[in-house]
Parts: structure tokens; C-alpha cells; sequence
């Protein structure tokens, strides 16, 4: 690796959802001594857009090149925080997060000691990594501009008119010989009190 | 019906079955198996002339075997497409002496006994699943009689009954004496709301549901008041009786209704019968139930009594869940990305969810959720081009060997290699979905994934244990099922040991066996491999490999004299979340019952071997 | 089809008779854990029990 890494650590509170069982000054502490971390800083809410705001000038202001965001799962935010990389003109994937909500706060409420100590350590796993990731580029790929509807009771049937009238070709699959599914057999329906067919 | 029926851009493909799915988001390939029909389609001008020369009589399905059809009918009148099939199973065939009456009446000459199954091809950008509902079978609740008297119906019986184009033509009469009932009784939760069975853990699953679902249906309640409206308009004086737990009109609208019902002199009870007998001379019902409001013991005599009964999953489901990787919750139905964020998306991407495959919801819920799902495809549709995660395998060319053990994993077939030729390895990277199943084969390290790379996850490793390694609990957790379901026991609040340092990767498969020998050498007390289920590998079946690799792994570490339990593997789902605390639970137990000793030597007798 | 073997599971030591099949997942019959291994040593019980 030819650059040098200089690393921006941002812990989130996420109000009281983390903040109220994760020490997380300590934790901000911590990450500050983990190596090639120029900047460590603790966040109310890190996905917020002052939060972003807060990301994207220690970015400009100390030059980073890696970031780590200690926070919500990354099948929640990770797409928020890349977003925030790009938009700091960094590639998106010099971004790793810590878990330390879902997989830490939540479930060790009643130990906060414990719980503290996991998200550090999660911490110094994510740093650990981002010292090891990449700027990636990512491949386009064409779309198929049609839709697949399997069957055909009421969602089926409006899902594919919908589709259809918007200009999408649509193929609706029903297993049965005629669309209608239960609805169809219903005399009449509620609120409306009217026939289903 | 018939708008979706006619629109020009709406391929109708009915009595049709999706037979293979591949490909991924904005680029599906899809086979469909158009089942022969018998009768030209786009010929058939409904006339009915054929049915009236078919002699074979069976039970109308759509009457819910109260009415009956031909072995050559149109399900309903109203059918789209307008066209008659013929049910192959009941049909005397063609063989001139057997039959073929259907074919010599008919005029245009639709009727085709070759016809034969077809298979299509789609090219797809998005895919919506809207596999519907089946409703319980309530022939396991005894106590109400359902089939043992004739005057107990279901609901859906009800609705056949009363409607003006089912087997009675609209004239409500119960089924023992073709009578007019008059007093009507109807049951609620039927299968709903049930946790009886539950409990015991030696019952199988079909056991434990048969007397009902723990949810509740949703639309029984509205279901029920509509019903008695409509009795009260068509025969005001019939007597009619609710018997309840709790009456649910939640939604817009509804609570209107239930009053106008409870103002035309409807009856609702606060109870749940105990029993229904029968009067085998005259055929009425006797009910005995425990009216919580009054504090007493009634008993009913009715005519008729209605089992409202609640909604189950669909039964083709499992096949639709399969093809397209995705989850379900513990009561059967489809699971959404986010129960409140992202309620129509699934775990795997231009995948939507509408209608009660996701969950029992009323026709308005139905409609605007199969909005919402169009509206959701429709961002991918609308795309030019889709950017593919940069998550990709790319091969050193300098140290691969051409050994071709990386095309074998592969479940994408995205890996050119000839293990005789020695050809070095090609990645098809538009085919390669980013499991990593061919990086853990890789015996040379010769692949690297791109943003997984062995020495990132390697640097995760060594950071777990950098410090008190004897307290961690070292999980590998596969981001769509086993990381998805540590965080829904997060999101549930389910609480378990913090010993656990989780590391993500896309797929099981991607674990390396270097890396839990790596996590042993560093003195982890115990290692966690947590995977999809079988059924719900989001990479077809790479995780057979992840299950491959820990067998031989328990073989290798039994030969160095290292505790095989210590290596624990698991299949978690996204829905688990009760799963996964318990697994932590376990492998805590496991981790305190490894002495300092044994790790110690652990990490002698790996670091000798290097 | 699968060989009739002898599974041993190493969460709670339970050992049970089941079919090695490389495309079912294994599971505990006691604690339901998927750590499930296929005990090699012991003698695997007949294919097929003997017909009367």
C-alpha cells in the first residue's frame, strides 16, 4: 500500500438506543488509540444529516482515507454512510461499520460492561479491516425492462395493472386456468359492501 | 379482472407454473410451464356447448364442492381468460370409443387433445410474488362437528351460498334439508389466534397446526359483520348470533359497520362454543358456550352454524420461497426486508412481496401493498443500467495453478477453468455473484474477493483476540440469514452473552478453513460458522460447502487431539432471532467448559504445524 | 440414496441414526443444533432392516 492510511472513527448514540447501555465515550476514546486513527469523534445521531455533515468535514478537514462508523447494522445504514463517502468525493468502499446496536446495545441491556467491551472490540475489528479495504468500481448492468407477477388473486391482478400502465410489459402467472384467486369467490366485500368480481 | 385480462402489455400465462428462476435483480431468467389446456384459448368463445355433452360430473372447486362442473369447464363465469379447460385427470380421453363427445360438438373446432405443455422463457427485470392465501381446514377442531354434521359450514361455504351466481343462485338454504335457516350462528378464530399443541415439543409441525395458527387472520371479524348485514337485508328476521373472543374493526370504516350490524339486531356473544351437537332428528345445532359478559353457561339451538374460519400460507409458496431464496417467519408466511421500513422488499433484491403471501390482510390491505410492490419494482424497471455491489472474485494470475477446484464450487458456473489443460482461471465477473465459495477452495490463495479479501477478514480475526481471547466466542454470521437474524434479536430485544466477536461475510462459503484454524491458533476457546438453512442459501447452494469444510475440519482438529465441539456450526435465518440468542447461550456453556490448558495446547500443537 | 449412519451432535453429546445425505441439513433430534457430526468409527446399522 503505497498512500498513507489516516482513518476517521465516528461513534453514534443513536439517542438513547446505544448510548443508553454502550459506554460510548469510552468507546470513541478507544478507537482515538487504534492505529492510523487521525480522528475519532462521537455522533447523537450519525446518520442524521447533521451527522453526515460532521463526517464528511472531518473528511475534508484531516484528510482521511478510511472511515468507520460504529452504529446500527450495516444492512440498515451501510448504503446511507457510502452515500456520504461519495458525496465527500472518497470511494465508497473505504467505508466499514460496527454493529454495535443490534448485535450489542439491544442485546446485552443488562450489562453494560460486557456491552461496552464487545463494541470496542467490534471497533477494532472495523479498523482493523478498513486498514485492508480497497476503492472498488462498481460493474452496470443492463435491466430487463419487463416484470414477472406470480399469480393472479387481487395484489397479483393490481401489481400487474399498475405495472402496465405505467409502460412496463408484464407477464402474470397464475396456477389456477382463470386470474381471480379467492377474492372471486366472495359475494361481497367489506367495507364497501359490493361484489368482488 | 377483465382490464388485466385485455391490457396490451399484460401477458396472461394462467394455468401456468414457474418451473426455474435464475439470474439476479434487473436480469432474471425465468421458465414457465404452460400447461396444456386441451382447448385453444384465444379460440374459445366460452359458448358451453362442449359442457353440456360431457358426461363426467365431479365437484365444482370453486363452489367449494357444494355445486358441481364437467371434466371440460370455465372455473367461474366471469373467468379470464374466457375459456374452457379440461381437466385431464377426470376426462375420458379422446379414444373415439371412450369419448371425445366435447371435440365433435364444438363448432369452431377449439378442442385439442395433442395440445401439450410449453415451456417459456422470460427475461425479467423484477419479479412480484403474490402467491395468495389457503384458508384452514377446520376438520381438526372435533368439538365443532365440521364434518360430521351437514348444517356446520365454513365461511367460504357461507359466501358460495349466499352469492347470487353460486350453486343455489343467491337463496341461502343449509345444506341437510335444503331448508331457509333461521337461525344462524357464526364461530370466530377458527384456526386463528390457537396456541393449543404448541408446547409440545415431540408433536410434528403438522400436529402442532392442525387446530389452528397463533396469528390472527385479520379479516374474520369485518368478514363476519359483512355477513351478517347481508343476511339482515336479504332476511331481516332471520335470527343471527356472533360467538367471539374479540371483535378486531380496526380499519377505516369498519366500526361503522359492526354497529350497523349490532343495531339491526345482531347478536354478539362473548364466548367460544365448547361443543356443537347435533339433533339427529331434525338436524339443528345445540351450542353450549360460556358467555364471558354474563358470567354464565348458555346453550343455542340454530339451524346453521358458520365456522369463521382464518387464513393459512399457500401451499405453492414453499416452491415460489425456494426459486427465489427467500425467508419465512415461524407462521409460514413470506418475510419482508424490514417490518416497518421496507415492508414489500424481500431479502433478495427486485424481489417485492404483495398480498397475503407476505401475511392475512383484507382487499384494500391487498391492493395497496401490490401498489406499493409495483411502485417498488418500478425503480428498477425505470433504470438504465443497475451498478452491481463491487463485490466480486478476482483471480492472481501469477499464483493460480489451473487445478480448477474454484469452477467446481462455483453455483454460477461464473468461473472458466479445465483442470487439463491447466488454464488459468477466468471469473465471468456479470455472472459472479460474490459468494466466495471459490476463494475458501482456492488451496494456493490464488482468488481474491473483492471487498471480502482474506486479509481484511484475517485483520478481523486477530483483532477479536487481540486481548483475553479465552473470553470470545469467534461467529462467522453470513449477511443475508445469520447476520439478519442476530440483528432481529437485537430489534426483538432478546438478550444473551456478549462474548461474541461477529464477523460478516456475504456467504458461509466464503469461510475459509485457514480462518478458523487461525482463530484456534490465537487461542479462541470456541469458533461459530453460522450459515442460511439449506433451503434458503441466497447462492443457490454454496453452503453446502460451508458444511463440507466444517466435516472435515472436525475430522482434522479430532486428529490433533483439539475438542471437535469446539467448532459449532449453525443454519440461522433472517427470522430466527430466537434461534440466534440461543445459539450464543450454547456456545457460552461450550466456552466455559474449555480450560486454559486446552487452549494452550491448541496453540502448540497448531503453531508447530505452521 | 443416502447410507443409514450414526450422527453425533457436538452441542449436547447426543447420538442418533439418521441418513447421509449431502443435500439435507442435519439436526439434532434433542437440542435441534446443527452441529451435527457423522460418527465414522462406529459401525453404521444395516441399510434397510431386515425384511420378515
Amino acid at each position: 500500500m503505497t498512500e498513507d492510511l489516516r482513518i476517521g472513527v465516528f461513534v453514534c448514540e443513536c439517542g438513547h438506543n446505544i448510548a443508553g447501555t454502550v459506554d460510548c465515550e469510552a468507546v470513541r476514546a478507544h478507537a482515538s488509540t487504534l492505529p492510523d486513527v487521525v480522528v475519532a469523534q462521537r455522533n447523537r445521531y450519525t446518520c442524521s444529516d447533521p451527522g453526515q455533515q460532521q463526517i464528511k468535514q472531518a473528511i475534508a478537514a484531516h484528510n482521511l482515507n478510511r472511515i468507520v462508523v460504529a452504529a446500527c447494522t450495516p444492512r440498515l445504514h451501510e448504503p446511507t454512510f457510502r452515500a456520504c463517502l461519495a458525496q465527500a468525493g472518497l470511494n465508497s468502499y473505504l467505508l466499514d461499520m460496527a454493529n454495535i446496536r443490534e448485535q450489542c446495545a439491544w442485546v446485552h441491556q443488562s450489562d453494560p460492561v460486557g456491552a461496552t467491551r464487545k463494541a470496542m472490540d467490534a471497533v477494532t475489528m472495523a479498523v482493523a479491516r478498513a486498514r485492508h479495504l480497497n476503492a472498488q468500481k462498481e460493474i452496470e448492468m443492463p435491466v430487463a425492462r419487463a416484470a414477472l407477477v406470480i399469480g393472479g388473486g387481487i395484489a397479483g391482478i393490481q401489481a400487474s395493472l399498475d405495472l402496465a400502465d405505467a409502460g412496463h410489459q408484464v407477464y402474470l402467472v397464475e396456477k389456477q386456468p382463470s386470474i381471480g384467486g379467492k377474492m372471486a369467490q366472495l359475494d361481497k366485500t367489506f367495507p364497501t359492501m359490493d361484489c368482488s368480481i | 379482472m377483465m382490464d388485466a385480462g385485455r391490457h396490451p402489455r399484460i401477458k396472461l400465462l394462467a394455468y401456468s407454473e414457474i418451473v426455474s428462476v435464475s439470474g439476479y435483480v434487473g436480469n432474471f431468467s425465468v421458465r414457465v410451464r404452460k400447461k396444456a389446456r386441451y382447448v385453444d384459448e384465444s379460440a374459445c368463445t366460452a359458448c358451453g356447448d362442449c359442457a353440456k355433452v360431457c358426461p363426467i360430473v365431479v365437484p365444482n372447486e370453486f363452489e367449494v364442492g357444494l355445486g358441481s362442473r364437467k371434466a371440460i369447464y370455465i372455473p367461474f363465469p366471469q373467468a379470464v381468460p374466457s375459456a374452457y379447460v379440461i381437466d385431464h385427470a377426470n376426462c375420458l380421453g379422446d379414444v373415439p370409443i371412450a369419448c371425445g363427445k366435447c371435440r365433435d360438438i364444438c363448432e369452431i373446432k377449439c378442442i385439442d387433445f395433442d395440445q401439450q405443455d410449453q415451456i417459456i422463457n422470460l427475461d425479467v427485470g423484477a419479479i412480484i410474488v403474490a402467491t395468495g392465501l389457503d384458508v384452514y381446514d377446520p376438520s381438526a377442531l372435533d368439538e365443532y362437528g365440521y364434518t360430521r354434521h351437514e348444517n356446520v359450514v365454513t365461511s367460504l361455504e357461507f359466501e358460495r351460498l349466499i352469492d347470487a351466481g353460486g350453486p343455489t343462485g343467491g337463496h341461502l338454504i343449509r345444506p341437510s334439508d335444503r331448508k331457509p335457516p333461521k337461525r344462524i350462528g357464526f364461530i370466530q378464530c377458527v384456526g386463528s389466534r390457537t396456541l393449543s399443541g404448541n408446547g409440545d415439543p415431540s408433536a410434528s409441525s403438522g400436529q402442532r397446526l392442525s387446530r389452528g395458527r397463533p396469528y390472527c387472520s385479520n379479516i374474520c371479524c369485518m368478514n363476519t359483520v359483512k355477513d351478517s348485514l347481508l343476511l339482515k337485508d336479504h332476511y331481516p328476521d332471520t335470527d343471527i348470533s356472533v360467538f367471539y373472543m374479540d371483535i378486531r374493526a380496526f380499519g377505516k370504516g369498519f366500526e361503522d359497520l359492526y354497529r350497523r350490524s349490532k343495531e339491526a339486531g345482531v347478536k354478539y356473544i362473548r364466548g367460544l362454543p365448547g361443543e356443537v351437537v347435533e339433533d339427529p332428528v331434525s338436524g339443528n345445532l345445540l351450542l353450549t358456550v360460556d358467555n364471558t359478559t354474563q358470567g354464565r353457561v348458555e346453550q343455542h339451538e340454530l339451524d346453521m352454524v358458520v365456522l369463521s374460519i382464518g387464513l393459512v400460507p399457500s401451499e405453492d409458496q414453499a416452491h415460489i420461497k425456494k426459486l427465489l431464496t427467500l425467508s419465512q417467519t415461524d407462521e409460514g408466511f413470506l418475510l419482508e426486508s424490514h417490518p416497518k421500513l421496507k415492508p414489500v422488499d424481500t431479502p433478495t433484491r427486485g424481489v417485492y412481496l404483495a398480498g397475503c403471501a407476505e401475511g392475512p390482510k383484507d382487499i384494500k390491505d391487498s391492493v395497496t401493498q401490490a401498489s406499493a410492490a409495483a411502485a417498488r419494482a418500478q425503480i428498477v424497471l425505470n433504470s438504465d443500467k443497475l451498478k452491481v455491489e463491487a463485490i466480486t472474485a478476482c483471480v492472481d494470475r501469477e499464483v493460480c495453478t489451473g487445478c480448477g477446484l474454484c469452477a467446481k464450487v462455483c453455483p454460477y458456473s461464473a468461473i472458466l477453468a479445465d483442470s487439463k489443460t491447466k488454464m488459468i482461471a477466468q471469473v465471468l465477473e456479470a455472472k459472479c455473484a460474490g459468494c466466495g465459495a471459490c476463494s475458501a477452495e482456492c488451496r494456493f490463495d490464488a482468488i481474491t474477493m473483492r471487498h471480502f479479501s482474506d486479509a481484511a477478514l484475517t485483520a478481523q480475526i486477530d483483532a477479536a483476540l487481540a486481548e483475553n481471547p479465552e473470553n470470545k466466542i469467534v461467529t462467522f454470521a453470513c449477511n443475508w440469514c445469520s447476520y439478519a437474524g442476530a440483528d432481529y434479536a437485537g430489534v426483538s430485544r432478546m438478550q444473551y452473552p456478549p462474548n461474541a466477536r461477529i464477523i460478516r461475510t456475504m456467504c458461509s462459503g466464503r469461510i475459509d478453513e485457514d480462518f478458523i484454524l487461525r482463530a484456534f491458533q490465537l487461542g479462541a476457546p470456541v469458533v461459530l460458522v453460522s450459515g442460511c438453512h439449506y433451503a434458503d442459501c441466497h447462492y443457490i447452494n454454496a453452503n453446502r460447502w460451508t458444511q463440507k469444510r466444517v466435516d472435515r475440519l472436525w475430522d482434522r482438529l479430532e486428529r490433533k487431539g483439539i475438542r471437535p465441539e469446539r467448532l459449532q456450526l449453525e443454519w440461522i435465518s433472517a427470522a430466527e432471532g430466537a434461534k440466534f440468542a440461543t445459539v450464543m447461550r450454547e456456545a457460552e456453556r461450550i466456552r466455559q467448559g474449555v480450560t486454559p490448558e486446552e487452549i494452550e495446547l491448541t496453540r502448540r500443537v497448531l503453531a508447530e504445524e505452521g | 440414496m443416502g447410507e443409514n449412519v450414526t450422527f453425533k451432535c457436538l452441542r449436547c453429546g447426543h447420538e442418533f441414526c439418521g441418513v447421509y445425505d449431502t443435500d439435507v441439513e442435519r439436526m439434532c433430534p434433542k437440542c435441534r443444533s446443527n452441529s451435527v457430526r457423522r460418527v465414522k468409527d462406529k459401525p453404521a446399522p444395516p441399510a434397510h432392516p431386515p425384511k420378515k
